[in-house]
């Protein structure tokens, strides 16, 4: 179903988001993160368009090259 | 400790004699595990099992079946993530088997990618009723009961089949046959729902577990972690994901969920019944319950209802009995672009997943 992504924070309005990941924004939702301490700048996972928890930037860098060769695999596919 | 490299050094190292079996139980996971290589890079004895990792593929036949009659014939917009669009169900050749297929018929059937999206398209539709058709383990079902609790509009309703992820784990331990000697419990669960939900499987029937996240390396640190464990008879339950999955899980989450829903038994295809293993809508939300709302399209007491097209092993293979290209029709009549099962439908289903990793001929034809 839908891979779960992280994605950085550009903007807060209340519970939602903008967020970015290489280069492409999409409304997040952060409702599930009610009681953590988030900021324009952190990094969140995000999955089905909701934060389900924050991260490191590092372990955010190292997902994202995980998709990269995912994707190249499968572009190869079908 | 950095790259796969030095894990897979390491494991190879280490002196074990027999066969061991490690189960995932996450469609992430075994994509993860397939596309990096994972099973040919390990020593020949250790056997790397996909399990019940794939919410789709259990989806009982009838939610999908019940989904499509909504379509056809209630005049309400269908949406669900997309994966569920070309499901099949059991019926005669000529009726309609799919959501997909229901669409082409003109059926009004919207694939999403997010709850937030149901929310957009029900307030954009007031005059229609919109069914959220939504299946998913924990990590997809708790975005769900936070989207009821942000409040949605009047005419959203859910059709929900959510799945708790452990109790089928639960269910091959205790049937005294699991198939597996070591546990690699899924990172995304764990992050939400906590990792103390999986050390059931190290306190009570005694077997290594570790949760892991998705890149190769967390994978076989995990995989590291629990050969290990057999081989100095040690036992707990390790957390090789530690960047998100925290003691306890995500609080906020469980509390939504636990407001939104209770866990109820439920029914997984061509399985059959768990104890505890699904989530349904409490009764405050009876009103955005599709079940409720439309019972006369509830038809599960149908012939062949709940269970998997003829001749397609999917359950097996969903519990790790047997592997996907044991089945007769893998890589003959089932490939993506023509599935008979949900497992080679999903983007987790193990049939699939193992087909995008280049596994074309059937274990028969190998033999
Ligand atoms: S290969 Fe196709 S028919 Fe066989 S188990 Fe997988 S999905 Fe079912």
């Amino acid at each position: 179903m839908c891979l779960a992504i992280p994605m950085q924070i550009v903007e807060i309005d209340g519970y939602n988001a903008r967020c970015s990941a290489k280069g492409v924004q999409r409304e997040v939702s952060l409702f599930m993160l009610q009681g953590e301490p988030v900021a324009v700048g952190d990094y969140v996972m995000v999955h089905v368009g909701y934060a389900i928890q924050v991260m490191t930037e590092q372990e955010a860098r190292s997902a994202w090259e995980l998709f990269d060769e995912m994707l190249a695999v499968v572009g190869n596919d079908s | 400790m950095k790259n796969a490299q030095d894990w897979l050094d390491k494991i190879r190292a280490l002196p074990i004699e027999g066969n061991v079996r490690i189960m995932n139980v996450c469609g992430g996971h075994e994509r993860s595990i397939s596309m990096a290589g994972l099973r040919s890079a390990l020593p020949q004895n250790i056997e790397l099992i996909a399990g019940p990792g794939c919410p789709v593929c259990v989806c009982p036949e009838e939610d999908v079946y019940q989904a499509i009659q909504l379509a056809l014939h209630a005049g309400v917009i269908l949406v669900a993530f997309g994966d569920m669009l070309r499901v099949p169900v059991n019926v005669p050749k000529n009726e309609i088997r799919s959501l997909e297929q229901a669409k082409a018929a003109g059926a009004d059937v919207r694939p999403i990618a997010s709850p937030r999206e149901a929310v957009k398209i029900a307030q954009e539709n007031p005059e229609k009723n919109v069914v959220f058709f939504a299946a998913g383990f924990e990590t997809t079902t708790a975005p769900v009961a936070a989207m009821m609790l942000e409040g949605v509009p009047d005419n959203l309703l859910l059709l929900l089949s959510g799945r708790l992820t452990w109790p089928a784990v639960a269910m091959l331990l205790d049937s005294g046959e699991p198939g597996f000697d070591a546990l690699i419990a899924p990172g995304h669960v764990s992050t939400v729902m906590g990792p103390e939900e999986w050390l059931f499987v190290v306190e009570r029937h005694g077997l290594p577990a570790a949760v892991a996240g998705f890149t190769p390396v967390s994978l076989l640190a995990a995989m590291y972690s629990v050969l290990r464990q057999l081989l100095e008879g040690e036992r707990f339950l390790d957390n090789c994901y530690p960047e998100l999955v925290r003691p306890g899980g995500n609080f906020a989450a469980q509390k939504q969920l636990a407001q939104a829903m209770q866990v109820v038994d439920s029914n997984w295809r061509g399985i059959g019944v768990i104890p505890a293993s699904g989530y349904a809508l409490n009764p405050e939300f009876a009103a955005h319950d599709a079940r409720k709302r439309y019972p006369d399209f509830d038809a599960a007491g149908r012939k062949r209802a709940g269970q998997m097209p003829p001749g397609c092993d999917c359950a097996r293979v969903v519990l790790g009995k047997i592997r996907p290209n044991e089945c007769k029709l893998y890589g003959r009549a089932c490939i993506p672009k023509s599935p008979i099962g949900p497992c080679m439908v999903s983007d987790e289903g193990a049939c699939r997943i193992w087909w995008a990793s280049g596994i074309r001929t059937n274990a028969e034809a190998d033999a």
